[in-house]
């Protein structure tokens, strides 16, 4: 089937360099940072040092007098119109006005002539705080007495979820099997390379512009309107190459967003501003760290019979998109396995920290550790096979889960088997020397998302007389390849190439209005609208073709730049020949349009029924690792996993997202942490916030991927996700490795070296003591 | 709570002779940073942990950089030698081993080929990762000043946290090394999280004098990262190891002896606890590692 | 003014004479006064490896490297590398192997790896590794990274060098 569909494309399922590679590879993409402008200024912004506190009283006057400085803004230059993700949830300002909630809440912003006379007004920008008293963990803040974040949220809850589906008190009763555990997850941040930067420019006609690397640029685009009070057509976001995004800041209007503009109107120049690395990792816009209790109930066999689950995630100081997280993590409880009872209760907790959002695989990662980890002391303790259970539990296509979710494709049997084949698992698990283990994990998820708002995306096509196709949406290529494989589309439904297609980064003044890059929808949503805008350009040129050759535009087929009749190939004609025939002699440009939005299927959000998305995959891995247990320290030694992403349009680009995926989530399960002392970031830096690096991936043999290709429908040209699934089962396999290797089951993030010493210590002194007990009692 | 910021304003001297440095030393005192390689003081300038009026740069002074055997069989160093250039000197990995690994082991090539030995040792950081090596290795530095020049020990470098004995108008210019005895062989090994690039957890270097004749350790240096406010001789788990032979209860007394000397701090890197957990590991690993390359021949304990 | 001075850098082979203030690094120098802002601003403390530059063919970091001192030494930034528009071998296998998503750290990777095969024309899959450590890529995993520079040595080994 695999080798089939292959040949059957020119050139979708061909392995394609990136279309801005060369680009970037050459140094010249420019990125927000790289912008510059006649008469540009520099912005900084200055942070509260509080975790919570009211502001008195700002004085500006000192910072505003110093040489250089052209403007000072603060929050009440501002409308004081709040903005945010989700409509029930806007606690967003530009700038704090009388209360901060966290340490490095922005609280004023400065311009001036160059960065150093900008960090130096800051300097002189006096604000007198009242603190008040602050709470970090959320068990904390849930208790009567504790600091009141916000004043509609009483017991600092920020969003309450619960969920039942099917009988669930019943189902455990029937069970012959039951366990609870706790796991608990910490804060992650991005880790994009490149910080947040933005361009801004409020003009004396009213137009305000910014230049900025967002994910999803009419995102920001609203929140700006709405945040400065002001009509959506007087605002311009114009997208830069982004270095990097995985959700949060760049995926919103941010405070630096709000006063590039501010201050440009107030001294009439654009100005930029640019964070620093560490002011990156202090500010809000990170993963949930989770505390998840999880009960399962099974038969004899292993098959889940019932799941309860009691989530608490800490959401820091804002609301974010965390409303709709505490939806999906429930929501994912669901996939890949069968669980038909189900209770999922979660509570988003404020608290004096940075705020959480979305971040890679959202929800997921936490999820897929804790189910992927308890259903391997599941199996241990049933004497059931660890393969034999995902296998017996796995979701087959066409199921319909207890929540709603209808399965087409999904091919998780087949990846499961492939990573066993791929891993040599049999040989290995439980055989392997003393700590060295391999544990197995797996996980799931969607091809973008039926969200409440903005969830179509559209696509518009214009074939020039040159041949050339002018391709343009509003989704973002971030880095992982939307680029490409959107022109890829294109090109094989118009039988030109890949560099035929040019594709434009978004601009709100011309690009059509998109949810944006989020929720692995790309390839999907706007591949569809692509494909469609496409296949209606291809009508249009087979009407003129049809007509100029008088031949059934029916007839009529694409290939290699040209249009030929199927029924006499000497009747062809080149495509820019038939683009101009059409302009030149009747008038009729190319130019069409499609869009898709996943049908008309509505999520109910309260009892979180419905199908969220067109398609979800399926995700199998196996890690092996080498445990030192005179340090604790974690080596990943070998890795193999298997997604079904359907059909793969661009291999080159589906392995840099699996793998990317993946190598993103060894970081975070086994050293990568934001450290946080009473809301203080202690460890602001790449040199203490460690993601992984090139010594610390497998070597290149023993890091293997592979796609178990399935043909999905709904996608275009049978496409689903590639950027998050391969990262959800990595962390459970690693735990589940790390207890294969030593015997030590760690529920808690990161299994760092530390924690994984002294757990091995705390065990040979359990075992020691079972040994003396035993030997006394003979 | 101030984010990295621009360099603070200051006044750059280009110095290009050791004179030259110790004549803008003693005229500026107070208010001047020596700039080696500048990795670690630029960054404290960028956090205003120093704001210095003047900065002396010295990478253009030829002879302060480059490695020169001795007469007497031992080496120099000039102090601002690259890191990079410490660790591929063909007779730095050839005779001391030991330094080299220590050199191979800091940041990635890109900081190696900019900071320099002096540097290491200059910033007194508790983490650094030569001064161990240097102080094993018996080595001493030359502080030159206007009025004269003084040999310190390294191990007597460092007089409390973050500070060396050198004087305000003194320069360290050259790390000297003593010729290693003959059956000699040292190890430097560090704890830290990921496999590269981290500020180190703890460190052991080891430095094993092996008598063939006897099979027993006839000297035996030992010095550690990370594990006391500044760069610690570990004497006593020397002391307890000179004349013993290689056995396992013989590295068991060291490594707790280690432990002992040792006072390593709880912060939110690592706790004392554990500090102590991987100083007992890492120091038998470094004297056995630092006994195989003095007696390659022999086995090891199985 | 006091707090100028004038400076001579060879960039690309070619030279600049500039006014600077002495706390400019190499980075801000090339990107603000020059517009190479081929060199990136990220961590700006040596840990990311987007501001590499070469320095008489070695990689440093130029977030690091005051701009006075960068005079009399032949620097190399991206920017030139390519010649006359056609990618150097390191940028093509780059593009070629996956090894550039976001692309932002990609000049620095480009740059090092120049440096590696100076020294070391057939480095082994270790040495690829260790000598890219001051590197991160929070995009591709490093897979395709590695293959990309394995791929760039191979092909150099057959031309006979770059």
């Amino acid at each position: 089937m695999k080798n089939q569909l292959r040949n059957e494309y020119d050139i979708v399922g061909q392995p394609t360099p990136k279309k801005d590679g060369a680009l970037k590879a050459l140094g010249r993409a420019e990125y927000a940072d790289d912008i510059s402008m006649p008469g540009m200024l520099h912005g900084k912004l200055l942070r509260s040092p509080h975790p919570h506190a009211k502001i008195v009283r700002i004085d500006a006057s000192r910072a505003a007098a110093l040489p250089g400085v052209r403007a000072v803004v603060t929050g009440k230059d501002f409308p004081g119109v709040k903005y945010g993700n989700l409509p029930q949830t806007r606690d967003y300002l530009p700038l704090a006005v009388d209360t901060v909630r966290y340490i490095g809440e922005e609280v004023a912003a400065v311009a001036a002539i160059d960065e150093d006379t900008a960090e130096e007004a800051l300097d002189l920008i006096a604000v007198e705080y009242a603190p008040l008293p602050a709470v970090f963990d959320p068990e904390d803040a849930m208790r009567s007495g504790a600091p009141l974040l916000h004043d509609k949220a009483p017991g600092n809850i920020s969003a309450q979820v619960a969920f039942e589906f099917g009988t669930v008190d019943e189902a455990f009763s029937r069970a012959d099997y039951v366990r609870d555990d706790t796991f608990e997850t910490q804060p992650v941040k991005q880790g994009m390379l490149e910080p947040h930067a933005c361009v801004g420019l409020w003009d004396d006609s009213g137009k305000i512009s910014l230049w900025a690397c967002k994910m999803s640029p009419y995102v920001v685009w609203r929140q700006l309107a709405m945040g400065l009070g002001v009509e959506l057509g007087n605002v311009r976001v114009v997208q830069t190459f982004v270095g990097g995004g995985f959700s949060g800041g760049k995926q919103e209007a941010m405070p630096m967003d709000f006063c590039a503009v501010m201050l440009s109107k107030r001294t009439g120049r654009p100005v930029k501003l640019v964070h620093t690395m560490d002011e990156v990792l202090t500010i809000g816009h990170m993963r949930h760290p989770m505390k998840i209790w999880l009960r399962t109930g099974t038969d004899k066999e292993g098959r889940l019979l019932a799941q309860h689950c009691k989530m608490i995630a800490n959401g820091g100081a804002y609301s974010s998109i965390g409303g709709f997280s505490m939806y999906l993590a429930g929501a994912m409880l669901n996939i890949p396995y069968r669980i038909p009872n189900l209770r999922y209760e979660a509570k988003r907790v404020y608290t004096n920290n940075g705020f959480c959002g979305a971040l890679r695989g959202h929800t997921n990662t936490q999820i897929c550790f804790a189910r992927d980890s308890q259903l391997e002391l599941i199996a241990t303790d049933l004497g059931v096979d660890l393969i034999d259970i995902r296998h017996r539990n796995a979701l087959q296509p066409g199921e319909k889960t207890a929540n709603g979710f209808r399965i087409g494709t999904f091919a998780f049997d087949e990846c499961i088997d492939r990573v066993v084949e791929l891993s040599g698992w049999r040989e290995k698990h439980g055989k392997l020397p003393k700590y060295r283990g391999i544990g197995f994990g797996c996980g799931s998820h969607i091809s973008g998302a039926r969200l409440m708002g903005h969830s179509a995306s559209a696509a518009q096509i214009r074939v020039q007389e040159d041949g050339t196709v002018q391709l343009t949406t509003g989704s973002t290529d971030v880095g992982q390849g939307a680029d490409t494989v959107l022109s890829m589309i294109a090109a094989e439904v118009l039988g030109v190439t890949v560099d035929d297609v040019r594709f434009a980064r978004v601009d709100s003044d011309s690009t059509p209005v998109d949810p944006g890059t989020f929720g692995s929808r790309v390839t999907f949503f706007t591949g569809n609208a692509v494909k469609r805008a496409a296949e209606d350009a291809r009508r249009q040129l087979a009407e003129i073709a049809g007509k100029r050759m008088n031949v059934d535009p029916d007839d009529l087929v694409f290939r290699r730049r040209e249009i030929i009749s199927r029924l006499d190939d000497r009747q062809r004609m080149s495509l820019k020949e038939a683009v101009r025939w059409g302009a030149f002699q009747t008038g009729q440009l190319v130019i069409s349009h499609g869009s898709y939005a996943a049908g008309d299927e509505k999520i109910d959000f309260r009892t979180g029924h419905g199908n969220l998305s067109p398609a979800y995959n399926p995700s199998a891995c196996a890690v092996e690792v080498e445990v030192d247990p005179e340090t604790g320290q974690v080596k990943v030694v070998g890795f193999w996993g298997a997604d079904d992403s359907g059909f793969p349009l661009n291999p080159l680009a589906v392995k840099g997202q699996v793998i990317g995926a993946t190598v993103m989530s060894f970081g975070p399960a086994l050293y990568e942490t934001l450290i946080r002392i009473d809301g203080k970031v202690m460890n602001p830096s790449f040199r203490d916030y460690k993601m992984p690096l090139t010594t610390d991936i497998p070597k290149l043999d023993n890091f293997q991927h592979s796609n178990v290709v399935t043909w999905e429908p709904e996608g275009p040209f049978g496409a689903k996700e590639a950027g998050q699934g391969a990262g959800t089962g990595v962390i459970a396999a690693l735990a589940n490795a790390i207890y294969d290797a030593t015997g030590v089951r760690m529920n808690s993030l990161p299994m760092s070296p530390d924690r994984i010493f002294f757990a091995l210590k705390q065990n040979k002194e359990k075992e020691r003591a079972a040994k003396q007990s035993s030997a006394a009692a003979e | 709570m101030s984010y990295l910021r621009r360099l603070p304003k200051f006044e750059y001297l280009a110095a290009r002779s050791i004179d030259e440095t110790c004549d803008l030393l003693a005229a500026h005192s107070n208010e001047v940073r020596l700039l080696a390689g500048g990795t670690d003081l630029l960054l404290q300038m960028r956090r205003r942990e120093a704001c210095p009026a003047y900065i002396i740069g010295l990478k253009g002074i030829a002879e302060l950089s480059g490695v020169t055997t001795l007469a007497d069989g031992g080496l120099a160093i000039g102090a601002a030698t690259t890191i990079q250039a410490v660790m591929s000197s063909p007779v730095v990995r050839e005779k001391y081993g030991v330094l080299a690994e220590a050199a191979a082991g800091i940041g990635g090539p890109e900081l190696r080929n900019v900071a320099t030995i002096g540097g290491n040792l200059a910033g007194a950081l508790p983490c650094a990762d030569l001064p161990p090596a240097l102080i094993t290795l018996g080595a001493q530095v030359s502080l030159r000043s206007r009025n004269g020049e003084r040999v310190v020990p390294v191990e007597d470098l460092f007089p409390q946290f973050g500070m060396t004995v050198a004087r305000p108008d003194e320069l360290l210019t050259t790390i000297q090394l003593p010729s290693v005895p003959s059956c000699s062989g040292g190890a430097y090994l560090k704890f830290h999280d990921r496999q590269s690039m981290d500020l180190t957890t703890v460190g052991v270097s080891a430095l094993v004098t092996w008598d063939a004749a006897s099979r027993t350790f006839r000297d035996v240096k030992i010095a550690l990262a990370s594990s006391a406010p500044v760069p610690l001789r570990a004497r006593k788990a020397e002391t307890l190891l000179r004349g013993r032979a290689f056995a396992e209860d013989a590295l068991e007394e060291a490594a707790l002896a280690v432990c002992d000397e040792a006072d390593p701090r709880t912060s939110w890197r690592a706790t004392r606890q554990f500090r102590f957990e991987l100083l007992k590991s890492l120091t038998k690993r470094a004297i056995r590692g630092a006994r195989q390359k003095a007696a390659p021949t022999i086995g090891d304990l199985s | 003014m006091k707090h100028l001075l004038p400076i001579a850098l060879r960039i690309n082979g070619e030279r600049h004479d500039l006014l600077v203030p002495p706390w400019r690094t190499l980075l801000e120098v090339l990107r603000e006064h020059l517009g190479l802002t081929g060199a990136k601003r990220s961590c700006q403390e040596g840990q990311c490896g987007t501001c590499t530059v070469l320095i008489d063919g070695k990689a440093v970091n130029s977030c690091l490297y005051l701009a006075v001192e960068a005079q009399g030494m032949e620097i190399q930034t991206i920017e030139g590398l390519a010649k006359g528009g056609v990618l150097d071998q390191i940028q093509k296998s780059f593009v070629q192997k996956g090894g550039v998503q976001c692309g932002f750290c990609t000049p620095g990777f480009v740059l090092a790896t120049k440096s590696l095969l100076n020294d070391n024309p057939n480095p082994s899959e270790d040495e690829i590794r260790v000598a890219m450590v001051g590197h991160l890529c929070r995009c591709t995993g490093y897979v395709q990274i590695i293959e990309a520079i394995q791929d760039a040595a191979s092909q150099l080994k057959h031309v006979g060098g770059s």
